[in-house]
């Protein structure tokens, strides 16, 4: 009975990896035993219908930059959306923006995904444990999960008393980044606490190029570096644990501060005297943006004989602004007597409760109920416009249910029904409005253009559900297979905007008549591990009915400086591709790893891609390794995308190539961790086709030399 | 053994979903190509006359079908950055002009006129004249030209 008790518990850990902490705690409390036979990679796959990757301290000190979204980006079918070398978000399988969910410690991270020129604001040194989920998660995370989730998790903490830290050293030669980060624990009985400091520089950035083309004008890039791309970036955050008996606690607070200079380029249409080389290439001059994050979580857990009880409650301030040098092209706007220079300014505060219930009473069988809560209210601020004050309210309830008739087989299925409700309020510019009646318009043109954005209120209702299995005949050998549904509300941007985005120079119209965003995937998973040899293959398939995009409308907008209108439409799409993986051990020491991963999606209503399309790309890496001493190089080949949309551009395909070496040098008590790697070596002239400046014809970063240094300690109380 | 089947299963199943990714691709012919824009005057970094029309002569063509043509001019006194406080003295205005031409049912069409004319309040200094082109199915392209606008230029137009 017992037994079956700790394979059903087991067995569930994370089918849904709602809040790992408990899954962390549900291992580590009660199931010492397993935990050793058992990584909680394995059994985390194990436990999930669709194909996780669990990433942990050997990934992230070896893929390190210093920014967490670049480092996800050398899974296979996570790409990273990067503005420059500072912000970048996720993009799993062909899906960014509103698509994929962040959550940290069971909350679910709110910024302002949506806009293009955003990036993910977290620490990346205080990052513990990460698991990708590729493909539809609405059913676990509600809306916006549609496209895949992130979920970033604590380590769970050490089983002995003591004091334990690290600090961690960074520098990259290709922006002068110099980076440190410290981290004090303390253990000691239930409690376990730690605190981190993180501060990152960093300078303009190399590109291999002396010129760039745009807007059909060749602009000079002095000294190979982007002029006014450097950036800080300061992170603190607090974590207190409790575990006494079947109950367990932990708050979060965390701060992180992103101030990155944009591209003169980025903003306007600049001019050769702009991008003159003022001699400093570290300081942040006008236009540049900063983000702060402030979030504070909570968790709190108890278990009643087979019943575990699960409260999470979040609060989060994202705070963003732009600023840029006073510039109207109404005459009649005068800058603002305060902060004249404060282009835009969102504050989005975001409240979250969820609670889940989660039984193992039978057997064979575990269930889970339980709701979500989130309210969000976003403000503006700032001399320009680029999205509408709202506020949202968002209801879950899910029933996921597993059930695992032999020990070799198991099926998971949930549902769960979604309730938003969203308030956008109107905003009209005057400046605009008398702009365009001297230019001699009135009547219905006047009328829509003066309304940047329409006042919108929608309630959105709508199911998300999966049904998959695991087959796990023997144990090298783990099949899965999983059909989910998933929606998505549109966003406040895709409802009611009307004007032209500053970053992209369209006009952008927002269709207040949108439906929720639907689709439909299917996803299969095989690996096969034994002796040394992994091999992984990943293939999807997934369509939607209505997937909203922008659609250039080919009717001329008036304002000026843009070309046609774009609206949000609704088309008939699909996404298929797969992600493969294959590593074998040879000769004692070595290891062959390579990777690959296609995505090809299709608007079905034009017979053309969709925007943002990643191209195929393959890893080829081999590794030499003795004891702490490892030392890698790695081919990467990345295919041109010649499949662009309506007016974005194909990308010719590039090469590169990384080296990297890790050794660990024992120093009295502890070990001194050190990792120095080189990315494109060759100082290869490469273009991201995901990357915001593409269009500007701005290549990528050029060659690189990182070294990152790690000293842990620990004191053992008595 | 069992598990090379079980592989092979695997790239079957693989083939398949690029096949019917494939069977897509017979549809697949979405017009992406953009209009071409050949705008040969004015001509980068030409002076415009205040009070006169501007010569305007460009090709346009496109694989599928042109749409519309649009010609953008606004000011750029201060390197694109047009505020109050830096206009130039009263008595004369910053020009703007936004116009669109309809050049649908042609794959090719040359243009050639003088309807832009710079009213003679205008505010000499540096402008942007920008002009955007779409075919049917939306795909767009333009080009930027710096030009000066002034009051004394010599009239080298051939008309």
């Amino acid at each position: 009975m017992r037994n079956g008790f700790l394979t059903g518990m087991l067995m569930f850990a994370s089918i849904s990896s709602i809040f790992a902490q408990k899954e962390d705690s549900v291992m580590t409390g009660t199931l010492d035993e397993v935990v050793v036979r058992s990584s909680y990679k394995r059994t985390c796959s194990l436990n999930t219908v669709q194909h996780v990757d669990v990433l942990e301290k050997t990934f992230f000190r070896e893929h390190f930059t210093g920014n967490l979204t670049q480092t996800l980006g050398h899974i296979p079918g996570v790409h990273s959306m990067d503005i420059g070398a500072g912000f970048s978000k996720p993009m799993i399988r062909g899906m960014g923006f509103s698509r994929i969910s962040v959550i940290e410690n069971g909350i679910k991270q709110e910024g302002q995904q949506w806009g293009a020129d955003h990036g993910l604001e977290m620490d990346a040194f205080g990052v513990g444990r990460v698991t990708v989920r590729k493909g539809p998660s609405s059913l676990l995370y509600g809306s916006d999960a549609m496209g895949g989730a992130i979920e970033i998790t604590q380590i769970p903490p050490p089983s002995e008393n003591q004091w334990l830290g690290e600090v961690d050293l960074l520098g990259k030669s290709v922006n002068g980044t110099l980076g440190a980060s410290l981290m004090v624990g303390c253990k000691k009985g239930g409690w376990f606490s730690k605190f981190r400091f993180s501060e990152q520089h960093f300078g303009d950035y190399h590109v291999p190029t002396d010129t760039v083309v745009y807007l059909t004008q060749r602009l000079p890039i002095e000294g190979e570096k982007l002029k006014n791309t450097a950036g800080l970036e300061r992170d603190a955050s607090w974590y207190v644990d409790y575990r006494k008996g079947r109950y367990q606690a932990n708050v979060a607070v965390s701060d992180a501060y992103q101030k990155v200079g944009f591209f003169s380029g980025a903003h306007g249409i600049p001019d050769a005297a702009q991008l003159k080389d003022d001699g400093n290439s570290r300081d942040i001059d006008l236009p540049y943006s900063t983000v702060n994050h402030l979030k504070l979580t909570a968790h709190q857990q108890y278990g009643w004989g087979r019943t575990f009880g699960y409260l999470d409650l979040g609060f989060q301030n994202n705070h963003r602004e732009e600023w840029s040098l006073f510039h109207t092209h109404y005459g009649t706007q005068t800058p603002p007597e305060t902060n004249p220079n404060k282009e835009l300014e969102f504050s989005l505060n975001t409240f979250s409760l969820s609670l889940k219930i989660r039984n193992f009473s039978h057997d064979n069988w575990e269930h889970t109920s339980g709701c979500d809560f989130q309210y969000q209210e976003n403000e503006i601020g700032g001399y320009s416009f680029l999205l509408p004050e709202y506020d949202r309210l968002m209801c879950g309830l899910l029933w996921l249910s597993t059930w695992k008739p032999t020990s070799k087989l198991s099926f998971s299925g949930g549902i769960r029904y979604d309730h938003g409700r969203l308030n956008i309020a109107a905003y009209q510019d005057i400046y605009l409005a008398a702009y365009l009646s001297g230019q001699g318009y009135g009547g219905d043109v006047l009328e829509s253009y003066r309304w940047r954005s329409y006042a919108v209120e929608r309630d959105f209702g709508d199911f998300s559900g999966s049904l998959g299995c695991v087959w796990n005949p023997v144990a090298s050998t783990l099949f899965k297979m999983n059909v989910g549904r998933s929606f998505r509300l549109p966003g406040a941007n895709e409802l009611a905007s009307n004007g032209m985005h500053h970053g992209t120079f369209r006009h952008e119209q927002g269709n207040a008549s949108l439906a929720t965003e639907q689709g439909w995937q299917l996803d299969i998973s095989y690996t096969y591990e034994c002796n040394g040899l992994y091999f992984m293959l990943t293939p999807f398939g997934s369509w939607f009915s209505n997937y909203i995009y922008l659609k250039p409308t080919g009717e001329w907008s008036i304002l000026p400086h843009t070309g046609q209108i774009y609206r949000y439409t609704e088309a008939q799409v699909t996404f298929v591709g797969l992600e493969m993986e294959f590593s074998v051990n040879f000769l004692r020491h070595f290891t062959y790893k390579v990777d690959g991963e296609y995505v090809r999606s299709r608007n079905l209503d034009e017979h053309i891609p969709l925007p943002f399309s990643p191209p195929a790309s393959m890893c080829n890496s081999v590794a030499w390794q003795k004891k702490y001493f490892r030392i890698y190089a790695e081919w990467q080949g990345v295919m041109a995308q010649h499949e662009e949309s309506r007016n974005e551009e194909s990308t010719p395909g590039y090469n590169l190539w990384n080296m990297g070496a890790t050794f660990n040098i024992p120093i009295s008590k502890t070990e001194l961790e050190l990792t120095l790697s080189a990315q494109n070596i060759l100082d290869n002239r490469y273009y991201n086709h995901l990357s915001f400046y593409r269009k500007m014809e701005i290549p990528e970063p050029g060659r690189n030399f990182q070294l990152l240094i790690k000293v842990p300690f620990k004191i053992k109380k008595k | 053994m069992k598990t090379s089947l079980k592989i092979l299963n695997l790239c079957l199943l693989a083939v398949s979903f690029y096949a019917f990714s494939s069977c897509d691709d017979d549809k697949n012919d979405g017009d992406v190509t953009k209009p071409i824009i050949n705008l040969e005057e004015p001509a980068e970094g030409d002076t415009l006359k205040i009070g006169a029309g501007i010569h305007f002569e460009m090709e346009l063509s496109d694989d599928e079908m042109l749409k519309s043509y649009k010609v953008d001019i606004h000011s750029n006194f201060d390197g694109h950055v047009h505020s109050e406080s830096l206009k130039v003295a009263s008595g004369t205005v910053d020009f703007t002009y936004n116009h669109s031409w309809d050049v649908s049912g042609k794959k090719n069409t040359h243009i050639h006129h003088h309807e832009i004319v710079i009213p003679v309040d205008a505010t000499p200094g540096k402008y942007h004249l920008m002009v955007y082109c779409t075919d049917e199915a939306g795909n767009e392209s333009y080009i930027a030209r710096n030009v000066v606008l002034s009051t004394e230029v010599e009239d080298d137009h051939d008309e």
